[in-house]
This record gives C-alpha cells, sequence and structure tokens, in this order.
C-alpha cells in the first residue's frame, strides 16, 4: 500500500472535515433522508418487494462500511492542525495510508451533494448556487486522487 | 474495510444455465476515471477492458460487469454500491 501525500489549502482541508463530520451523521443516524437513496438503491428497480427484502438484509451493513471509510478519512484529516485565517491559503499536507477510503468517500460526498442539487435526476441546477462550487471542487479533488490511484496500479 | 474478494465470471461457457446479471448504469456524477477504477479495482479489469466497459456504460447507459449465480450477482451489485455505482440485478436476458 503506497503513502500518498495530499496538499490541500488550509481553508479546504477545514471544508472537507466539515463535510465529512456530516457525511458521517447522515450514516451513522439514517432518518429517512433522500439522500441515503441514492447510497443504497433498489437492486431490483422491477421487483419493489425484492429490493426492499435486499435493502433490509444490506443497507445497514453498507452505511457501516461507509462510516468506517468517512471515519479513516476524518482521522487523517484530524492530524492537520488548527490555523488562524491568516494561513487559510497555505498548503498542508495530508498523509494518506490508505486511498480507497478516501475516493470512497469523495464519491459519496458528490452523490449527496449532486442529489441536494438536482443534478442526479438530471434536472436544471443552479450554478450560481453555492453547493455547486463545493461539489466541482469536490470533483477536482477526486479527479487529483483517482489519478494518483491509477499511477500506483500501473 | 473487509470486502469479499470477486469471483469474477469472465468465461460465461461455466456460467450458470439461467444466469444472472450485474448491470451498471450510467449517472451524472460519478466521474469517468473513477468508474474505470472502481472496474479496476473490484473486478480485476485491465485499464483497456476497464475504459472500453466504461465508455459502453456512457454511450449505451448501462453494462453488464458479471453474470453468473444470483447471490454472487448480488454481492458485486452491494459493492458496486459501496462505491457509489448505481447497480442492479436482472436476470439475463434469453
Amino acid at each position: 500500500m503506497t503513502h500518498v501525500i495530499l496538499t490541500l489549502t488550509r481553508v479546504e482541508a477545514a471544508h472537507l472535515t466539515n463535510l465529512v463530520g456530516q457525511f458521517q451523521e447522515l450514516v451513522t443516524e439514517p432518518v429517512g433522508d433522500p439522500a441515503l437513496e441514492r447510497l443504497t438503491p433498489d437492486v431490483y428497480p422491477d421487483d419493489a418487494e425484492a429490493s426492499s427484502e435486499f435493502r433490509q438484509v444490506t443497507r445497514a451493513d453498507l452505511l457501516g462500511r461507509r462510516a468506517h471509510d468517512a471515519a479513516t478519512v476524518s482521522n487523517d484529516l484530524s492530524r492537520v492542525e488548527d490555523a488562524g485565517v491568516a494561513d487559510a491559503l497555505s498548503p498542508v499536507d495530508v498523509s494518506i495510508a490508505d486511498l480507497e477510503p478516501w475516493l470512497r468517500t469523495l464519491s459519496a460526498l458528490r452523490l449527496v451533494l449532486a442529489g441536494r442539487l438536482g443534478i442526479a435526476d438530471g434536472a436544471e441546477h443552479e450554478e450560481d448556487d453555492p453547493a455547486y462550487g463545493l461539489y466541482e471542487w469536490l470533483g477536482y479533488r477526486l479527479e487529483g486522487l483517482v489519478q494518483v490511484a491509477e499511477q500506483d496500479a500501473s | 474495510m473487509a470486502l469479499a474478494e470477486p469471483e469474477i465470471v469472465e468465461d460465461l461457457s461455466v456460467a450458470p444455465a439461467v444466469p444472472w446479471q450485474t448491470v451498471v448504469w450510467d449517472d451524472p456524477v460519478n466521474l469517468m476515471s473513477y468508474v474505470v477504477r472502481v472496474f479496476r479495482e473490484y473486478f480485476g479489469f485491465g485499464h483497456d477492458a476497464a475504459t472500453a466497459r466504461m465508455l459502453e456504460v456512457h454511450r449505451d447507459g448501462h453494462a453488464v460487469v458479471a453474470e453468473g449465480a444470483r447471490e454472487q450477482m448480488e454481492l458485486h451489485a452491494q459493492a458496486m454500491h459501496d462505491y457509489g455505482l448505481w447497480a442492479t440485478v436482472r436476470k439475463a436476458p434469453q
């Protein structure tokens, strides 16, 4: 397993920590949030009963794995020490021992945001919605990590 | 993170008489590069095969990524959900 150093600005690290924290709440206390539907989709689209049965058996485990991934990411981020506003744009290195939880969590965050923005339904979304910038930024950071993972693999 | 080792049915001739399929569907959110990565990591496809499968999903709206016993296909679908891909299970069209 290759160790990866992800360089973020401090303000990015703070945002990411916050988002991952919210995501941890979402998956550990799932309370009928529509965002969860996309994380545990119907496995039998034409058979509601079989889908619901499958979900009953597997959902808790799946969300448990999500929570575990998010905790790993959160833990990696927690080693970034706090800094003042003056240092918001200064770079900080996040040490990542295992990329997989990062890839899965950043993807899941994008799915959740996309649901909130209406992107998942192909509906028109407001590009000036501040959440859209967050979504795009997560995509940029995820793309960077995928490239690193692919270099490792080849 | 304990993911079951995927058992990939690549040789369709050994698939059961009435095979089931794991199907991955196109979605507007997941990055193409990420989908390729998932196919490589989980199914062990080479880069070209993974890219071809991803493009199939993108172009046709879906692609069959595995075929075999129903339980196995459910495991694959669950693994795809772990990665945030939109996967379903169906009986192979006769």
